[in-house]
């Protein structure tokens, strides 16, 4: 655009340096368009194309596989909102992702606040909170299924430390196999939490700091009143990462109690799958997804138009 | 401006063409109905790769090295994929140009099934008829031919059959612990009792897995009155019939009793309640025919090496009827299907190599006899029985009368394991089944949700 005008008044502008002759022959400037051409159609392709294909697989009755899928309209809708399981999967995200989100904050942002200060081998424990999080969850899940199992070894250390009362199959169990996820949940992604508060620490001012310890704040006060706002945009970032995260929950749940027992822990994400692969309902799995689309924008816009309603008032 | 626009409208057309083919591209890789490849190749020679949940690599290597024994120029390639993820996986690679040449099926609407991948599947018939003459049904298991045949199409040619309703033992730890294998409810409360005092967990299902689930109740509901479940699968009887509800509550007599490892509800019966029972923590567990390839020295060592025992020593496995929980005296009830089946991709660009892969393992008397004799399934081709000389047993005096008689059980039974059950009554029947388990519905009540479920099942 620029180029092309320059071309048009280059009596009054600096001549721009020669293009290449094949340019020149194309019109005078090098498009963008061919070097944008592989990505536009990778992103619209294979992002949208899917979206808009799934969204089209879910007005259909079809099992994935037959020639003859038939069209249901808004059929699958309808009969997800009167899913018992659809609703039950959508309480356990709510109440995955308060849980889950509160405690990775609270964890994260303590360990980022005491890691700023000058601990001995801080560097170490840096390592220790950030690695579960590049640890596949395939990797993990038998692990953590043989330590919650009944005979496992959680149940053995509370059996040696005179806590024998506590054992219980926690997986075996609609009332404790959440926990468990949740448990498992927080272990893996609080190390995320806290290197991005850590990152967002060092960002705050220096000398905001120094003043209000010179006006005698206490950590704790210096902590709520200076840091925790300071770090409010990762706050924010964290809870639209924590919202999408928590309803496309799947690999956990599915590799360690697979949605069990009886639903209890049962996700969109598992939910999906199960209907969509074993059950071979792909138009109902795809009206599911559609679903979890919407609801995982609309969490993110929520999130952020919270945010940015607060930052309005707090800068009013 | 005026100039961008130009270049626009000159260009715009030369985008929407990329951007169409783009689409029209990905929308050939979402599915739809596939058509046969026209060239089908070499019939002996060529490299094939075959898709599978069953058999374990051990055996199939077995299968293919003796049909390469008779082909040699055909390379076969087995990919062994886990039950629960088999059909994530071929949907999709059933749907692309570059799938599998040759993949398992299996009758029904479960894991793997006929009903849904047939339609990718090459009509077999014609090669069968063949090699077999045009009486090759006759010469065929028929509950193979009939329950893998797919829309009047022969869709894939069944290697064997497996049968369920058996109980396994390790007879080395009732040995050791002076115990006798239980036949009735007394008796296998006791035994548990006894086991544990040892240490040794009695009796593993993986309840969370609940596919299998459906085993141990047909099993109990069969021995409270024989044909009933197969009824009830048929809507000849409803769910909520007296036997059913009985089942029901005797299954729940297993957890409350001390007979079913605690914490069952959390365990998977792959790889949770198979590994205890190779590794010799647990001394029963619930398992099929295809359980008698563990009775051999390299299968049974293979099974406790995989279960993460670092130095695997095989031990006597036996096949034991289902005990007499209800005291009614039917005992022995084995139900079963085509294991599974191996149907050539429509797709392939060896059909003519597959073909013979699959006509070879599920017709041939060598191929068959290399079925009957790795113990996985019971063969295809009624004329073969496994060649108990050439065949390695860990203690032949005790597990081959074992097995020759589970062998003539099988090959008596009619009724039906998982060929009549579609994915939504299997899930409905698990959910029947841990409910009641966990104590969240009494049979009555989970009888009729499965009842009112099955009812809404097309």
């Amino acid at each position: 655009m620029t180029s092309i005008t320059s071309q048009k008044t280059g009596a009054r502008r600096p001549s721009p340096a020669p293009l290449p002759d094949r340019s020149r022959k194309r019109g005078g400037r090098p498009s963008g368009l061919p070097w944008i051409m592989p990505a536009f159609v990778f992103v619209v392709g294979l992002l949208y194309y899917c979206i808009i294909e799934t969204g089209y697989l879910s007005t259909l009755d079809w099992d994935g596989t037959s020639p003859t899928p038939t069209s249901v309209g808004f059929g699958n809708y309808s009969q997800i909102l009167q899913d018992p399981i659809f609703w039950k999967a959508i309480w356990h995200t709510v109440v995955f992702f308060i849980v889950t989100f509160t405690v990775q904050t609270a964890i994260g942002f303590v360990f980022a606040a005491l890691l700023h200060s000058k601990i001995k081998l801080g560097a170490v424990y840096k390592v220790l909170v950030f690695t579960p999080v590049v640890l596949a969850p395939a990797t993990m899940a038998p692990v953590f299924r043989q330590m919650f199992a009944a005979d496992g070894q959680l149940n053995w250390a509370l059996d040696h430390i005179g806590l024998g009362f506590l054992s219980q199959p926690w997986l075996a169990q609609s009332s404790t196999a959440m926990p468990v996820i949740m448990f498992i949940t927080v272990w893996q992604f609080t190390g995320l939490t806290f290197v991005l508060y850590f990152a967002a620490m060092g960002q705050i001012d220096p000398e905001t700091l120094e003043a209000a310890r010179t006006d005698g704040a206490s950590n704790l006060r210096v902590l709520m009143s200076i840091v925790w706002p300071g770090v409010r945009g990762t706050t924010v970032a964290l809870a639209m990462l924590g919202v999408i995260g928590a309803l496309k929950t799947f690999d956990v749940p599915y590799l360690v109690t697979i949605g069990g027992p009886n639903y209890s822990t049962e996700f969109l994400g598992t939910y999906i799958y199960r209907i969509s692969i074993p059950s071979a309902h792909v138009g109902y799995g795809a009206a599911l997804s559609i679903l979890l689309l919407i609801l995982a924008l609309l969490g993110a816009i929520t999130v952020a138009a919270r945010a940015n309603r607060k930052d309005g008032e707090s800068s009013v | 401006m005026l100039g961008s626009s130009r270049i626009w409208k000159r260009r715009l057309p030369g985008a929407a063409a990329v951007f169409t083919a783009a689409v029209l591209a990905l929308a050939g890789c979402a599915g739809g109905a596939s058509t046969e490849t026209t060239d089908k190749g070499s019939a002996d020679s060529g490299n094939i790769t075959w898709w599978g949940w069953t058999p374990d690599s051990a055996p199939a290597e077995a299968y293919i090295k003796a049909f390469n024994k008779v082909y040699p120029n055909i390379k076969v390639t087995y990919k062994k994929l886990t039950i629960d993820g088999y059909d994530a996986a071929i949907r999709p690679a059933l749907a692309s140009s570059v799938g599998p040449d040759v993949f398992d099926v299996a009758p029904g609407a479960a894991n793997g099934s006929v009903e849904i991948y047939g339609v990718n599947a090459v009509d077999l018939a014609p090669a069968v008829q063949k090699l077999l003459g045009t009486d090759w049904k006759s010469k065929l298991a028929p509950i193979g031919v009939s329950s893998l045949t797919n829309d009047g199409k022969l869709a894939a040619l069944s290697v064997g059959s497996n049968f369920a309703g058996s109980v396994w033992v390790n007879q080395d730890l009732f040995d050791k612990y002076g115990l006798k294998p239980p036949t009735n409810n007394d008796e296998w409360k006791q035994v548990c009792a006894a086991f544990k005092t040892h240490g040794i967990k009695c009796f593993v299902q993986g309840a969370a897995q609940t596919a299998f689930n459906e085993d141990t109740l047909q099993a109990i509901s069969n021995n409270v009155k024989p044909g009933v479940w197969a009824q009830a699968l048929d809507k000849k009887v409803p769910w909520t019939d007296p036997t059913i509800v009985k089942a029901l509550t005797l299954w729940k007599g297993l957890f409350t009793d001390g007979i079913m490892q605690e914490g069952a509800l959390g365990t998977q019966q792959y790889p949770d309640a198979n590994n205890e029972f190779m590794s010799g923590k647990a001394a029963m567990v619930m398992m099929g025919t295809w359980y008698m390839q563990y009775s051999t020295v390299d299968g049974s060592t293979a099974a406790i090496s995989g279960a993460g025992v670092g130095d695997p020593k095989p031990f006597t496995q036996l096949p034991i009827a289902f005990p007499d929980l209800a005291g009614t005296g039917n005992v022995g009830s084995l139900y079963g299907d085509a294991d599974f089946g191996l149907a050539v991709n429509k797709k392939s660009k060896s059909i003519a190599a597959a073909t013979t892969f699959a006509t070879w393992l599920g017709t041939s008397e060598a191929g068959q006899q290399a079925v009957a004799d790795i113990l996985n399934d019971i063969p295809a081709l009624v004329s073969v029985q496994p060649d108990w000389n050439s065949i390695k047993l860990v203690n032949p005096e005790a597990q081959r009368p074992a097995l020759e008689k589970l062998i003539s059980d099988a090959g008596k039974s009619a009724e039906p394991r998982l060929s009549t059950v579609s994915a939504d009554l299997q899930t409905a029947i698990g959910v029947a089944s841990t409910t009641v388990a966990a104590g969240q519905a009494t049979p009555e009540q989970a009888a009729a949700t499965l009842q009112s479920t099955a009812e809404k099942i097309k």
